[in-house]
This record gives C-alpha cells, structure tokens and sequence, in this order.
C-alpha cells in the first residue's frame, strides 16, 4: 500500500471535450458521426475535433507523429503550464513520464499492415514500424520536454490509467523521480471500432441518436488526460487532490473474491466523501464499478458515476474520469477513485480533495 | 539496508528458450557455447534471414487456444516453470501474488494483413478472440489466470527495456507492499510483424550477429519469455524459500534523444547504470560481468560502449562484458527477463559468459570484452543491462544469495 506521498498540481486533457488545461468546464455531449471510414451504416462515437497542436502549444511540432503521440505531447504540455512549472528550473533527469494506455500507437499498426496487405511483407513501409510502438507517446513527451527520468509504459485491463497513476506515485515515493508527469489514453481507429461492434459490446446509442441507454454497452471514445503529479508540500502550488493511498487486485480480485473487503480494509475507518467510479465500458449507474462503489460505501455514499464520454476510453479512462469529477467542484475531504477489470480486479486510489 | 523487508530476493526463475524450457536448459546452452542461431525462410514468403525460434511450444492444457497468442503462451510456461517445486503455489501466494509481465509483440503475431483491408470481415473469421489478443495486458492477464493468482496485475509496454523495467516496477511494488510476492518478466514471440519491421529498418544482419564487433551488421530476432519469483526476504525466509539471488539495485532512465537511435556517448544509459550502482550501495570496482544490451547494431553498441566507459570511470581494471544475444537472438520485450535469468545464472555458476563471434572487438580502454571460453570466476555481483527504442534505459544488479549490502 502506497501512502501519503503526492499531490495532482497540474491537469491537461485533449479528449472529445477539446484540449483544456485546468479543469473541463461542464458541458453536455452527444456522440458524432464517424467519417473517418465508410461504415455499415450510422455508426457514432464521442471523437476529438481536428485540431492544430501548435495552436494550443505555440512551437510544438507534431507533423510526422500519429494522433495519439501527438495528444500525449499537447496534454502533458497543457498539464505542465497549469502546474505553474518552468521546466527549465528542475532537473529533468528527475522527471518521468508514466503513460497508461489500452492499445498504443493503433493507428500506426493499422498502417504497419496496410502497407503489409498493399506490398507484402517484403515491402512495408518503416516509417509506422518504430513509431508505432505503445512506449511512442511516452518517449515523445520525453523528447519534447527533455525529460530523462523514467519513462514507462503500462497497460492494466480495465485500469490502465489508474495504474499509471499508481506507477508514479510509486516512483515519487522511493525517490526514483521528483515529479512525474502521467498520461493515459487511446485512440479510435477503424479496427478498434469494429472489434467493439463484433464483440457486441455498442450502446444502441452508437447506431442512432437516442439518449444515452441505462446500460447495454458503450459509446467508444479517444483522447489522452494528463496529470503533474508532486511530492506532497514539495512547493507552494494549488493542489487538486492529495494522493492518500492505493489497494489493486486483478483478475478475480483478491482474497475471497471480496473486493469491497478489501477496499474497506484499505480505507481505515475513513469514509469517503464520494466515490468516482471509472467504468471500463460500462458507463451507466448498474455498473459493475457503481455496485463495488455501493457495497463499499453503504447507501450513503455519493457516487460519481461512470461518464460516458471517459468510459468509452476503456482501460485508459481512469484519469479522464478523475477529471471530470474533480471538475464538478466536488466537497472536500477523503475520495475514491475506483476502477474495475470486469472480471473481479480492481484498483482503488484514495485521495484528499482540498 | 539490510532490512530483509526491503531486501528483494529472487525465489524463481522460470524460462522458456531457443534452449527448451527451464534454467537448466538455458544454463547448460550458453555454458556450452551453444547458439541457437539458424538461417530461416518461412516466417513469411520471401523472408531470409537468421533467427532463433522455440519449438514444441505446449498449448494450454485447458484447450482454448483461441483465446491465447503464442507470446501468451511464451509467458504462461514460463511463469509456471518458474512457480513450479518452489512453494509458490500455495492457497496464500495465489491468492495475493501479483504479476507483472512485459510485451512489445503480445497479439501482433495472431494477426494478419487481412485485418488492414476488412476488420469486420476479418473478425467474423475467427479473428475476434485473436484480435483480442492484441494489447500487452493480456500477456499478464494470462499469466495470471494461468496460475490462479489474484493479486495486482499489469503490464508494461518500453520497447527492447520493457522486461527488465517490469522487473524493477515490481520490485517497487514489493517495497510498497502492493503484494507479498511478484512473478515479474516478459515474453515475446516471433511474428511477421516485428521481422517484416526490423528488416525495413535495415537493422537485420542475415548471418548470426556479431555484437560489438568492429564489422557487426545488425540484430538477429529470436523469441521467448523468462518470469522471476520476486519477493522480500523476510517473506521468502517465513516460507523457508531457497534464495536464488538479491536484486541489489535497479534504475530507469531515459535518453530524451531520439525515438530509435540512441544517445551516441550514451549518457542516459550511464546515468541510469550509475543510479542502480548508488541503490546498490557499491562501486563500479564490485561489478563483476555486465550482460550487455549488446544488439548487434551499429549504433546501439558504440553508445553502449561510451556508456561503459562512463559509468565505470575510476574503476581499477576495465569491466568484463558480453552480450548474449549472440546465443539466441534479441527477443525484444522478453529480453531484459531472460538476460536477467543468464546473470543469475552467471552469478550461480561463477561463470563469465563469452560474446560469441566477437573477433574485432570495439576498441576501448574501459571495457574488457569477454570472447572465447567461459571464464570462471567467483561473480558476488552481476548487472544487466536494457535499452530499448524510444530511449528507455533499464539497470538491474543481481548478487548471489549471501551478498546483501
């Protein structure tokens, strides 16, 4: 169990809701038409708006980088300036870069086998190849910030945000870096779409435009949340959140299969003021994550349900979902980030709301 | 330091090879001076070139092979070789052991072009288990329900680092106390994907490699999966565990210099051996052998080489390295864990591990490349050495079982 060590001092988002430092101010949306590809038929997804990255980070070069490295490069940049930090004041071999992500660089893989479908395998093109790996958009931020500390990739079944989020404060903790900057996101490709519509798993919303359903599947989503992620009272900065501490199990969850159990074990007596559930596909209130959430709490408890916006990232929608929550001016006092595997795992992150 | 619940220890070391399966079959191929190394033509049409593959891979005793890739499977026989006859199997440990694997291929080798062209059609077409395949998570979610254990479970994705690095975040994580016991490692498999890639990249040599030899040529590719049994010491002394060796230090850095090349006087990598030295509390002199990165490509080992330099400036005699790629290949994700396993195996067997091929060596004052005969020589300290695309670093030191800081 990871305890009392950092502090969220920075937030940045590129996601459906455009590229925001800071907060996301509220705002209702309505999945769009997909028309990267020609589909079947209606086929709607909450998407990121085309969007020039030197518009938002004047002097950032993004022309030869695939969407999700170059989110990663506008999010994480966006996260420094609301930290208030001037990187030319640390020692950057200090600083890391944990990035959490489902299904990496996907556009490039795609693009990997479509020149291996057009030319054979004999004739691909390099270019997609080495880009195309799921550490791309960790190394990239770390170029463009000249970030030398560790840099990491991780990918977690339905928490691969939550446990970027827990890598670093890990890191933070056994003095391997001094601040971290943590990443989670995806992208939407063509072959990640359909994959979700032949495993069964849209929301009829996806097909038309209805009002979002109380369950039955999701809408897919994409973009990347990026958080500035210090030691505790390291600095004088606005803090959105003090991390407090961490249980994870996976795959069955943990002993007994009593997940809440162990979440309650974790907590200490203390009662969280809400809890902010991050679903894995799964955005409506009967969740899997909005019943942990229940047994956990009691009745009492406030629930941040699933958002469907950061559910549709999947794996890597913990941190997306955290800023949403913390968007909606939430009260004070101990709070619980939960996220599930679908399959018994969990991951739980209490936190200090300010 | 020498609290035995911050000490991490080794308790298993499980293996999947060119060699065959288990330690032993590793020791006993790379004491002999065996390469696996063989020229190879039908990983896909057209395709020439020099490869190590396994063989006689066991599918899943459950039958569902579907649901598993073949880096899957790499993994789950190493993580159960590494469990098996060393008391990890116990009600307790299943229940609360985590797993930490790393993969660069993970599903890519279950996937064809055909996917590029109609993903719908191509899923219809026994394509969506496959596909399913496809993200590095699944190589833990695999090993994790292979064994039955329920504790944290994650992967890790830093290109050619990624295992050692999964080594040192679940040595993290033992110091936590996320979990009293991790099966920590990597495992990648040969596929179309990665070959047709390295060799657009030119960075194949088509005859067995030649590390850190003046007219090396580049990379050859091989396959497998290594998982260490990591825990503290006092957990793995409650258990009465044999202790294989003590993960003394590790460290991650970055290069923040390229996406694929790395830096030339590889100062990240220095910096990074230097951090996993002062964790380890030792000096360059105790350093005993370097399993290196050691590729095969022109750029990687001259930074290497600079990095040795570097990092070991002062010591009193030039550092013995070697790169065992050259037995059996760079297998990308899993090759941090398996170079891990042949350090530990050095550091066992007081063996010093040649580079084979190695006849015009690097010239540098600082390094004593090891070519030839196995050296034999008492090894109390061993470190490993990772670096992988994207700039990422990794340093693990390894001592034998009675060197504790």
């Amino acid at each position: 169990m990871i305890s009392n060590l950092a502090a969220i001092t920075g937030i940045g988002s590129v996601s459906p809701y455009g590229p925001l430092a800071g907060l996301i101010p509220p705002c209702l949306l309505e999945p769009e038409s997909l028309t990267a590809w020609t589909t079947a038929g209606p086929r709607r997804a909450f998407l990121v708006k085309p969007f020039r990255p030197a518009s938002v980070v004047p002097g950032l070069k993004t022309r030869r980088l695939d969407r999700l490295s170059a989110w990663a490069l506008v999010a994480s940049s966006l996260a420094i300036q609301d930290a208030g930090i001037d990187l030319s004041q640390l020692d950057r071999s200090r600083v890391a870069v944990v990035f959490g992500t489902g299904y990496g660089c996907a556009e490039l893989t795609e693009a990997f086998f479509q020149s291996a479908a057009a030319n054979g395998w004999r004739g691909t093109d390099p270019s997609p190849f080495p880009e195309g790996l799921a550490n791309a958009p960790a190394s990239h931020v770390a170029l463009w910030h000249s970030l030398r500390g560790p840099n990491i990739t991780v990918g977690s079944t339905g928490f691969a945000g939550e446990t970027a989020l827990i890598q670093a404060a890990s890191l933070l903790r056994h003095r391997q870096a001094d601040l971290a900057i943590v990443l989670a996101g995806d992208t939407l490709t063509r072959t990640v779409y359909e994959w979700y519509e032949a495993a069964g798993r849209l929301s009829p919303a996806c097909y038309n435009s209805e009002p979002l359903p109380e369950g039955g599947g999701f809408v897919p989503s994409e973009g990347v949340a990026a958080l500035v992620l210090e030691p505790a009272g390291r600095r004088e900065a606005r803090a959105y959140a003090q991390f407090s501490s961490v249980r994870w199990a996976a795959g069955g969850g943990v002993a007994g299969g009593c997940a809440a159990d162990a979440i309650r074990q974790m907590l200490d007596g203390s009662v969280p003021s809400l809890t902010i559930c991050a679903g894995n596909g799964a955005p409506c209130a009967p969740s899997s994550v909005t019943a942990l959430a229940r047994e956990v709490g009691g009745p009492s408890t406030a629930i941040v349900p699933a958002q469907a916006v950061a559910a549709g990232l999947i794996d890597a929608g913990g941190l997306l979902h955290l800023i949403l929550a913390l968007s909606s001016r939430p009260r004070k006092g101990p709070a619980l980030l939960l996220g599930t595997s679908g399959d018994g795992g969990f991951a739980a992150v209490l936190l200090e709301l300010p | 330091m020498n609290d035995p619940r911050k000490t991490i220890v080794v308790t298993g070391v499980g293996v999947v090879s060119p060699y065959g399966i288990g330690l032993d079959c590793l020791q006993a191929g790379v004491l002999s001076g065996n390469c696996c190394l063989a020229p190879t033509k039908d990983v896909y049409p057209g395709f020439q070139g020099t490869t190590a593959q396994v063989c006689g891979l066991p599918h899943p005793a459950n039958g569902a092979s579907s649901r598993y890739s073949r880096s899957d499977r790499l993994a789950m026989v190493a993580a159960r070789d590494a469990v098996a006859n060393r008391d990890c199997e116990s009600v307790a440990i299943r229940e609360s052991a985590g797993v930490f694997m790393a993969s660069t291929v993970a599903g890519l080798s279950e996937i064809d072009p055909g996917i590029a062209e109609d993903p719908a059609a191509w899923y219809r077409n026994d394509g969506l288990a496959r596909a399913a395949t496809y993200p590095p998570a699944h190589v833990a979610d695999a090993v994790g329900e292979h064994l039955g254990v329920h504790g944290p479970r994650c992967a890790v994705s830093a290109a050619c680092a990624s295992s050692a690095m999964a080594i040192a975040l679940a040595a993290n994580m033992l110091l936590d106390g996320a979990a009293p016991m991790m099966l920590a490692g990597g495992s990648d498999a040969l596929c179309p994907f990665t070959l047709s890639g390295f060799s657009s990249l030119q960075a194949l040599d088509p005859d067995p490699c030649r590390p850190f030899d003046q007219n090396r040529k580049g990379l050859n590719l091989g396959e497998g999966a290594a998982v260490l049994v990591l825990e503290t010491l006092a957990g793995a002394a409650e258990r009465h565990a044999e202790v294989l060796a003590v993960l003394r230090g590790w460290a991650m850095t970055n290069d923040a210099f390229h996406t694929t090349a790395p830096q030339q006087q590889g100062n990240g990598l220095a910096d990074c051996m230097r951090l996993a030295m002062e964790m380890a509390q030792v000096s360059g002199d105790e350093i005993g052998y370097v399993n290196a990165h050691g590729t095969g490509t022109p750029l990687n080992d001259i930074a290497e080489t600079s990095a040795y330099e570097t990092a070991f400036r002062g010591r009193s005699r030039p550092v013995p390295v070697s790169s065992t790629k050259s037995y059996f290949g760079h297998c990308l994700g899993a090759a941090g864990a398996l170079e891990a396993a042949i350090t530990i195996t050095a550091i066992r067997c007081g063996a010093l591990l040649p580079t084979l091929r190695l006849i015009d060596p690097i010239e540098s004052s600082g390094v004593d490349w090891l070519r030839g005969e196995v050296r034999r020589s008492s090894l109390p300290l061993a470190m490993s050495v990772s670096a992988g695309f994207g700039g990422s670093n990794t340093v693990l030191i390894f001592g034998n079982r009675n060197n504790r800081s």
